[in-house]
């Protein structure tokens, strides 16, 4: 019998990624759905960007809706203003501020030119060793360009009726890439440690397709790794038709309710020596279609789908319950995190069987097709 | 605080057999590591770690830093290589037992 389960009452501990930087830096403020609220996000003098709770500490104004006045955001009911360090810094009508007057805030990095915050329940102080790397040669912080990379091409999709969880599962599922991404993945491997959790593939695309990663002439070499609990860094190598392509995907969300979250991918690509900019960018979209288009085909999976906790699994499958394991840990206060839970583990699936079938299949689709068109 | 939690008994021991069962040690013919094998074929390994063992493997001690660079996550070659020779000495039974 399919386990169900209870999801958790609580959202994961880790860094999470809000967008791309410089879409909160016009000196107004920005909402963003998170963790069960909203969240007000805005960029001070100092060029910093800061977040709170999105509602005001004094009686709930709804901070999104209000401006920013000087370095703080300032709530649209009684004109409470607030600084980035989570502290009421003003009261225009008050004689003083109250020494109590706090709010929730959370502490802000710039990555790869978007803007991540750190979330935990405990309200542990941010981590920073964890943040997830630095892309050489991709913009950092705000103002920046890059010489070799294209600009992110940045897409936002809510979700909902589905926990996260299932978002990660797709890390471990070797067969849902012929099936709901139409490739051939010919080589397929997993490595969880720590707080990070690795799929590398091989693929082809399927010849008797032609949406999603579906065309004979297209090869992926990927390698994906979660940083913590929500963003991945998907490094490929696209052959596409021979022509090779160094694209870098990045795949994150925030929870935004117990079955619900916003999806967001970016996509960047190497620019092509002896290429302009205008046909990088053109490629860089090309590229986002299709990816795009990938996560379109998960999403139609996860909403119809019911959430399990005891999969069954045959031998061609990937390591579904120790990667649960891992993803576990963010769920898990730090005091009783077990040592499985973070202790390295490699899996290695054999895909021979699996490609010989699908193989066979693909072949009898294109010549029922063939016979079709006579 | 709940996390996702199993409804039924049986899933906890669902849990065990694919995460527990048949684990085979093998020691590492070059560092003083100690891993757990599985293999339910001849291309399907799996490998689970302990933090001794992680310890004590020189290639993956050159790994740079916690999140740093993209080496932090390949194998060990010398691992894998004790992993055939006990393969081939008959140390480790190959085949999937239902699935796990
Ligand atoms: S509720 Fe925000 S100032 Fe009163
Ligand atoms: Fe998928």
């Amino acid at each position: 019998m399919l386990d169900h389960g209870t999801t958790p009452l609580r959202y994961a501990r880790g860094w999470h990624c809000l967008g791309l930087a410089s879409s909160f830096a016009d000196g107004k403020p920005h909402a963003v759905h998170g963790f069960g609220t909203k969240l007000v996000v805005w960029q001070d003098s100092q060029g910093k960007l800061n977040v709170l709770d999105g509602y005001c500490r004094h009686m709930g104004g709804d901070l999104t809706q209000g401006e920013v006045k000087g370095d703080h955001v300032a709530c649209p009911f009684h004109d409470w203003r607030w600084g980035g360090d989570g502290k009421c810094k003003e009261i225009p009508y008050a004689r003083r501020v109250p020494l109590r007057a706090r709010t929730h805030r959370y502490e802000t990095a710039v990555r790869n030119g978007q803007l991540l915050i750190w979330n935990d329940p405990e309200g542990s102080a941010a981590d920073h060793d964890i943040l997830p790397p630095e892309l050489p040669g991709v913009a950092q912080q705000l103002g920046e360009t890059s010489d070799t990379y294209t600009d992110w091409r940045w897409e936002v999709v809510p979700i909902e009726g589905s926990h996260c969880r299932e978002l990660i599962d797709n890390v471990a599922d070797m067969a849902h890439f012929y099936y709901v991404h139409f490739s051939f993945p010919t080589s397929f491997r997993n490595i969880f440690e720590g707080t990070r959790a690795t799929q590398f593939m091989e693929s082809k695309g399927r010849p008797d397709k032609s949406e999603g990663y579906g065309d004979a002439e297209l090869f992926l070499k990927s390698e994906a790794t979660y940083y913590g609990p929500a963003y991945m860094i998907n490094w490929l190598e696209v052959d596409y038709k021979g022509f090779e392509t160094e694209v870098i995907l990045i795949n994150c969300h925030i929870p935004t309710g117990p079955d619900s979250f916003t999806l967001m991918y970016g996509i960047t690509v190497k620019k092509p020596e002896g290429i302009d900019d205008k046909t990088a960018d053109y490629i860089s979209k090309k590229y986002a279609e299709m990816f795009g288009g990938g996560f379109l085909q998960d999403v139609h999976i996860w909403q119809n789908k019911v959430p399990v906790q005891n999969p069954l699994l045959c031998e061609e499958d990937g390591p579904v319950y120790q990667l649960r394991r891992w993803y576990e840990q963010f769920y898990t206060d730090v005091a009783d995190l077990k040592p499985e839970m973070t202790d390295r583990f490699e899996f290695e699936v054999d895909t021979t069987k699996a490609n010989e079938y699908w193989q066979a299949e693909v072949a009898a689709n294109l010549a029922k097709r063939e016979s079709a068109e006579v | 605080m709940p996390s996702f939690v199993p409804t039924s008994p049986t899933t906890l021991e669902e849990q065990r057999l694919y995460t527990q069962a048949r684990l085979v040690e093998v020691a590492c013919l070059d560092c003083l590591a100690k891993v757990a094998v599985k293999k339910n074929s001849e291309h399907h390994t799996s490998i689970q770690w302990n933090a001794e063992a992680v310890e004590a493997c020189p290639e993956l001690g050159r790994r740079e830093g916690a999140s740093g660079s993209r080496d932090g996550h390949r194998g060990c070659p010398r691992l894998l290589a004790s992993i055939d020779v006990a393969v081939r000495e008959g140390q480790i039974p190959i085949g999937a037992e239902d699935g796990y």
